[in-house]
């Protein structure tokens, strides 16, 4: 079973990081999910493959009633991201999940119907939560072609997918980043390697730089917090990306 | 515990699906073979009629038996027609079953995990539904070996036709030959169909 732990809590308004499970076999990339809840409803952030689903569920239903979850926000189309999918649909048929517009008729292959699906224009768009305004934030090409981040500006915090990913070793399973140097090591394969664009990274840089970041939240691997943000949109901004040695 | 963790282990129903998926796949091969020679019958029916008429009144017996063979391909081609639909129909079933495996020994896992949670009950629903697909394979196994043995029995009575076709050829003075050939190859495909048919009725599908 993963483990839940809370980033965020003001009144009713949580963010909850669902992490690490003993039992994932190390065939599956280990994966983070993040539920953010307010005002009784909850929206699930890259809910995950079919094959996690009974360790995120389990842990996810010890904080949080999974029939109350009335959106998925898929950041891209992988396996990874929204396998899933169908399982969750299970416990409330009237979840919406907002994803690029490019996936929209993609991800059914998971699951869902023609309701199912609120597609997300390249722009990125807010998108309410019980009232509270969480935004998509365009991060096109990093790595998926449609590919979207969600910042909740009351709480301060980026989800931001793919991008921040690090492929730990085992053993190495602190939730947040506490070394910065020795840290990034282990992302800089992953985002050589998986980004596909320099130009989307340097405008994904410039347009988060303008945030008001004080925890950056990546699908795989620790968070970063404080200092280490904008340690981490240096690094990236720097960092050559969409070459690959074949 | 509830029921649904109570209820049979997926993990014992998934290679039983998945073998009667293979099963019915390779039954599947075996009928799509049988239509195709079976849709050559149909030609050579209409042949023997042609040749029958051209032969007149040297071949009165031949003539009438290739009506019936014409008769015969036509219901043949129903039958073929009728385990087309229901093998099809045993597919979709064994393929959705796979599908709902799947998502049942996740929700199980789940379940078990978070048993307070309302996995349970989503897992009671799909084991409901799932018991119904069940059912539903079970009718088309009856239903298609059913259409097997009638399709069986009729091909049967064509191969009779087929050997009355070849005395009667003998009969045919200066179409003899053709009339000969004709009704040979008519009864080289009957029987090839009959032992199709004979192997698909042993196939482990039917008998467990
Ligand atoms: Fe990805
Ligand atoms: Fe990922």
């Amino acid at each position: 079973m993963k483990t839940t732990r809370t980033i965020f809590q003001q009144g009713n308004h949580k963010w909850v990081a669902i992490v690490r499970d003993p039992k994932r076999p190390g065939y599956l990339v280990d994966t983070n999910e993040y539920l953010v809840t307010h005002g009784g409803e909850g929206m699930l952030l890259d809910p995950g493959g079919s094959e996690i689903f009974p360790a995120v569920f389990s842990a996810l239903s010890a904080e949080f009633d999974p029939s109350a979850l009335t959106a998925i926000f898929a950041s891209h189309q992988d396996p990874d991201i929204c396998s899933s999918l169908a399982l969750w649909l299970e416990f409330n048929p009237g979840l919406r999940c907002y994803v690029s517009w490019l996936w929209e008729s993609f991800i059914p292959h998971f699951g869902g119907n023609a309701q199912t699906f609120v597609a997300l224009p390249d722009a990125g768009q807010e998108i309410p939560l019980a009232g509270l305004p969480l935004q998509a934030v365009p991060a096109h090409y990093l790595h998926s072609s449609g590919n979207f981040n969600l910042y909740d500006k009351t709480a301060k915090i980026l989800f931001s997918g793919d991008i921040g990913a690090a492929l730990l070793p085992p053993g190495e399973d602190r939730l947040y980043v506490e070394d910065f140097a020795s840290h990034i090591g282990h992302a800089e394969g992953f985002h050589r390697r998986w980004m596909g664009s320099n130009e989307a990274k340097r405008r994904w840089c410039e347009r988060v730089s303008r945030l008001e970041i004080e925890q950056l939240c990546p699908q795989h691997g620790a968070i970063y917090r404080g200092a280490d943000v904008q340690r981490f949109i240096n690094w990236f901004d720097e960092l050559p990306v969409g070459i690959v040695n074949d | 515990m509830t029921t649904a963790l109570t209820t049979p282990d997926s993990s014992l129903q998934a290679p039983r699906a998945g073998t009667d998926l293979l099963r019915i796949v390779r039954i599947n091969e075996e009928i799509k073979q049988v239509v195709a020679v079976s849709f050559k019958i149909n030609i050579m029916a209409l042949n023997a009629i042609f040749l029958a008429k051209r032969a007149g009144t040297t071949a009165l017996g031949f003539g009438v038996l290739s009506n019936e063979l014409r008769a015969f391909s036509q219901d043949l081609r129903t039958c073929m027609e009728t385990l087309s639909g229901l093998i099809h129909e045993g597919v979709d079933e064994v393929s959705l079953m796979l599908q709902d495996l799947r998502f049942n020994r996740l929700l199980r896992e789940a379940a078990e995990l978070a048993p307070q949670s309302r996995a349970s009950a989503v897992l009671d629903n799909r084991d409901t539904a799932f018991g119904r697909r069940e059912e539903h394979l079970a009718a088309v196994r009856r239903q298609l070996r059913r259409a097997l043995d009638d399709t069986f029995r009729m091909v049967e009575l064509g191969g009779v036709l087929a050997k009355s076709a070849k005395i009667e050829a003998a009969y045919g003075q200066g179409f003899a030959g053709a009339l000969a050939q004709v009704s040979g190859e008519f009864d080289g495909i009957v029987e090839e169909i009959r032992t199709s048919l004979e192997s698909l009725r042993r196939s482990a599908f039917f008998t467990g």
